[in-house]
């Protein structure tokens, strides 16, 4: 440099000397020494900073300076005018010259105060002869003035910038009249400074234009402060950075205060340990803290607590990366987790990716600021990685809120939760959700086709809301095999749709399997096509309804089908008609042959009766009958059934109609569809049963009419027995009445209105349910009719003993006729002879054997029928189904009963009855 | 040298004075457009800046103080 300079002549020196004169405002002759000095200093001591700093970095420092004493302003324009000179492109070393200004920052019109520079100086002086003695102490005194100044600084800067140059010397006027009040200027100095108006400007800061002598004056007055920090002369502009910063912390209070930029670390070290932290790996300074599981900054680095802070920000960011990371990994090697938790992973670490790409794009500018030094404005900084950071962040924070909330949740539940997150008010956070929620969808959503379509359930991790058993078999396919797993039905499907999803599919299977129908469904190749990829419609069904129209068609159709084929290729009606007619009694004129035909055989005990025996008569009766005309796969499926022998029975007890199922239509009579069927059948048939008791009692009656008159004592007993076998006819007649209109005709015509109407199978059963339910229950079938139903039974058997009873009374009737018969023939045989025609014994015997005959067989019935009958009643009253209460009333139509025992049907009478314990 | 260019240059060189200058007053820095321009041209001409500086904050020094001498002395 010294060579260099030299070496380029005259010129280089000359200017020098110009200088040396200019500056000291000595004459070319008197500055000799000092030209000599400075020769020197310039050829040796002070290392070069060409190489190290650039024009950049100057003026960024130039700025800094500026800011930091709260001239922004000032710093915008520094900065313009660094621009321009850059455009006229005259200098050659503008860095140079920048450099030149740096080190002069804010030493016009005050004598520079450098310690180092003052003792090079005087050392250098020294080695010359003609040097001027350096006297330190006003020098120290100089430089303690800016330094008791600085913390007000600011304020006056502003002060400075407001008013300019110009008032320099009003200023530095004022400032003099201060002190002269001023006894020792520290603390007043601070104090007023900050308030008054005119502010006390310090020297270093007042335009070149100041006056010199005003300082010099005010020095004075200063003097005994002059050593409180004598060495702490740091505002030198030469003095490097670091060798400032240790003054700063000498100088104890201003040290801790100010910026302790001795220890600080650069920032460019920093933002790369934020970079680490930022992919989860340990930086420098910012360690992973297990034990309060966060990032923790180093505190005995030196970092600014602002700094601290922003870092403390920026390193959330890697915690939460990390959280997310260490999800993904732990769950991407779970083969269990199903395939919505790794399309769950999988939209995870896509988040993931982007966020790698931040960090390379960031990791990248490091390393080109590293390889070439700060070079423009668009270096790394924390502030600048706050901002960049903050839209990753944001996502990072929704992505481990998922996954917070996502753990141990796998299929349509995990998918529920994320769904949660949809109703976000941010825009921002909701698409993402929303993306997150299509990828994770869409695996159920693909099952879901393949369900709907082709009832196909490709659900190995147990994922999918419906659920297949492997175990049912195919009749009980429709019931049992598919079920809705709860848990995983996502919630942005409502129930109802999760129901014809599954509907859809079973009754794809159905067909398939059950009813061999391989008919494809409609526009499924087309659908599949277009439908595969919009698991989006899933979840935003409040906004467009494509995926409700397309349940809506799927589900139609295939039901619609089913319904098609079990109508018309198993014919479903036709076997639901023949239950109605043969199980239930519908077909008239068969069941009253039937009962002719049986009635020898069924009176016989229950263990006596064979089936194929009655399997002819059955043959018979159909073949008899309009049944004959039914179709043969329906009279083949007819058959007779054997009911549980117990002691006792009759084969009345035990006969039954059977109806064989199988096929399809066996999903809709069940076998408990079918028991139900068979005790209807059991109750109707013993109903018919009085019905046809009651007529041979009636013939009976009719045929024996005439034969009884010549005993005119029975006319009494035998009207008693109309009477009993009218109210007998009546009640049987009432209650058949009953069963057969109110109960089976309205519920069958329901039943066939409900199937007309059904729109899938699942409506076909229920109806069917409901018409078999509510024909037990008017049937007295069910748990609670059961006291009535006893009752009943015990009428029908009473009307069975009635029978037996009026068949003795004939037989009786008639022997004792016969004995009369006899009486009078023997009497007449001996009138004939000419002899008495009865002996006074034979006379007296033969009036108490009718006295004792008529005395016998005064039947007990009557009374018993009456009670019973009313019994029935009240309990029949009391019966919730409002049906059975009309059957009261029917029974009751003229009060009879009630005329015998007022209180009975009174509400009164019922509670009691009720409350009453049985 | 800066202004060594010729003519057309003469302005801009000036400009290029003054916006320096401008910044040297922004910066306080006590120099006059002659000091600055003198300068400019040591440092175009590889100058050390910050021996430089050194040089004109001594110079200024010395300067004051015989200044302050002068007075002292004649007062």
């Amino acid at each position: 440099m010294a060579s260099r300079s030299s070496g380029e002549g005259n010129t280089a020196a000359a200017v020098l000397q110009r200088l040396c004169c200019k500056i000291t405002g000595l004459s070319d002759d008197a500055v000799v020494p000092h030209y000599q000095f400075a020769l020197r200093i310039l050829g040796s001591n002070v290392p070069s900073v060409q190489g190290t700093g650039d024009e950049f970095q100057v003026v960024e420092k130039i700025k800094r300076h500026l800011v930091r004493r709260g001239r922004e302003n000032d710093a915008a324009t520094f900065a313009e005018l660094h621009r321009k000179l850059n455009s006229q492109g005259i200098l050659k070393n503008t860095c140079a010259i920048l450099h030149l200004l740096l080190s002069l920052i804010g030493t016009g019109q005050t004598t520079p105060r450098a310690v180092t520079g003052t003792s090079l100086f005087g050392r250098g002086l020294s080695t010359f002869a003609t040097s001027t003695p350096y006297p330190p102490q006003p020098a120290s005194a100089r430089s303690d003035q800016s330094e008791v100044v600085h913390p007000s600084r600011a304020a006056s800067d502003t002060v400075l910038g407001a008013t300019g140059g110009a008032h320099g010397t009003l200023s530095s006027l004022s400032h003099h009249s201060q002190h002269t009040t001023a006894s020792s200027g520290f603390s007043s100095i601070r104090g007023e400074g900050l308030s008054d108006g005119p502010t006390p400007v310090p020297h270093t800061l007042v335009g070149p234009g100041t006056p010199f002598t005003a300082w010099r004056e005010e020095r004075g007055g200063r003097v005994g402060d002059s050593r409180l920090s004598s060495t702490s002369r740091s505002e030198n502009a030469l003095v490097p950075r670091s060798s400032r910063a240790v003054s700063h912390l000498h100088a104890g209070v201003v040290a801790t205060t100010g910026d302790n930029t001795s220890a600080e670390i650069p920032e460019l070290d920093l933002v790369k340990d934020v970079v680490y932290a930022f992919q989860g790996i340990e930086g420098k300074w910012i360690k992973f803290d297990s034990g309060r599981d966060g990032y923790r900054i180093d505190p005995q680095a030196g970092i600014p607590k602002a700094m601290r802070h922003v870092i403390s920000k920026l390193a959330e960011c890697g915690w939460l990366y990390n959280k997310i990371r260490t999800y993904v990994e732990s769950r991407s090697t779970d083969k269990a987790f199903g395939l919505v938790g790794q399309s769950f992973c999988a939209a995870l670490h896509e988040e993931l990716t982007e966020y790698y790409r931040l960090i390379a794009v960031l990791e990248a500018q490091l390393h080109q600021e590293q390889d070439q030094g700060i070079s423009d404005g668009d270096g790394l900084t924390l502030r600048r990685l706050v901002v960049w950071t903050f839209d990753p962040l944001v996502r990072l924070k929704t992505l481990a809120a998922l996954v917070d909330v996502c753990k141990g949740k796998k299929g349509g539940a995990l998918a529920s939760c994320i769904f949660s997150y949809m109703q976000h008010g941010d825009p921002y956070i909701k698409s993402l959700i929303k993306h997150t929620l299509t990828l994770v969808s869409q695996p159920v959503y693909v099952t879901l086709m393949r369900w709907i379509y082709d009832g196909e359930l490709e659900d190995t991790y147990h994922e999918f809301f419906v659920a297949s058993d492997p175990t049912v078999k195919n009749d009980r396919l429709w019931h049992d095999k598919y079920s809705l797993r709860k848990s995983m039905i996502p919630s942005f499907l409502s129930t109802d749709q999760a129901r014809r999803i599954l509907l859809t599919g079973k009754s794809i299977n159905f067909l398939r399997q059950v009813c061999q129908d391989r008919t494809p469904i409609r526009g499924r190749d087309a659908a599949m096509a277009v439908d595969i990829k919009q698991a989006q419609s899933m979840f935003v069904q409040d906004e467009e309804s494509s995926f409700q129209k397309m349940i809506d068609g799927v589900y139609t159709d295939t039901s619609l089908h089913l319904l098609d084929i079990l109508h018309s290729k198993y014919k479903f009606m036709d076997h639901l008609k023949a239950m109605r007619r043969y199980l239930l009694l519908g077909q008239g004129d068969f069941i009253r042959h039937l009962m002719d035909l049986l009635e020898e055989d069924l009176a016989k005990p229950a263990g006596n009766l064979y089936l194929h025996n009655l399997n002819g008569i059955l043959e018979t009766a159909i073949r008899a009958t309009n049944a004959q005309y039914d179709a043969a796969d329906i009279l083949k499926r007819l058959d007779v059934r054997l009911l549980e022998v117990s002691p006792g029975d009759t084969g009345w007890d035990v006969f039954s109609l059977d109806y064989h199922v199988d096929g399809p239509i066996r999903t809709v009579f069940t076998p408990e569809c079918m028991i139900m069927y068979l005790r209807v059948f059991n109750f109707l048939w013993r109903a018919k049963r009085m019905e046809y008791i009651l007529a041979l009692i009636w013939k009976n009656q009719m045929s024996n009419a005439r034969c009884t008159k010549p005993i005119p004592e029975l006319a009494s007993i035998l009207h008693q027995c109309q009477v009993l076998g009218c109210e007998m006819e009546h009640f049987i007649q009432q209650v058949q009445y009953y069963i057969n209109f109110e109960v089976l005709e309205c519920s069958w015509d329901e039943l066939l209105h409900k199937v007309q109407e059904a729109g899938d199978l699942d409506h076909i059963i229920a109806a069917h349910q409901v018409f078999l339910d509510t024909i037990l229950c008017r049937c007295l079938l069910d748990e609670k009719s059961r006291d009535i139903l006893t009752q009943l039974r015990t009428i029908f058997d009473l009307i069975i003993q009635f029978e037996t009873a009026q068949d003795n009374f004939y037989q009786a009737v008639n022997e004792e006729l016969d004995v009369r018969q006899h009486f009078e023939q023997t009497r007449q045989k001996r009138t004939d002879q000419g002899e008495w025609a009865v002996t006074e014994a034979e006379e007296q015997e033969e009036r108490e054997r009718r006295t004792a005959f008529l005395r016998n067989i005064i039947p007990s019935t009557r009374a018993q029928m009456t009670d019973m009958v009313q019994r029935f009643l009240v309990m029949v009253t009391c019966h919730q189904d409002v049906s059975l209460r009309f059957l009261s009333f029917r029974l009751d139509f003229n009060q009879h009963y009630k005329v015998k025992e007022p209180n009975s049907r009174s509400p009164l009478a019922m509670q009691r009855q009720r409350s009453r314990p049985v | 040298m800066a202004e060594g260019g010729g003519k057309p240059k003469l302005s801009t060189a000036r400009e290029t004075l003054d916006t320096l200058m401008e910044m040297s007053k922004l910066l306080n820095t006590g120099l006059d457009s002659d000091t600055l321009a003198l300068c400019v041209r040591l440092c175009e001409n590889g100058v050390n800046p910050e021996a430089l500086a050194l040089v004109i904050q001594e110079l200024r020094r010395e300067s004051a103080a015989v200044k302050e001498s002068d007075a002292s002395g004649s007062s």
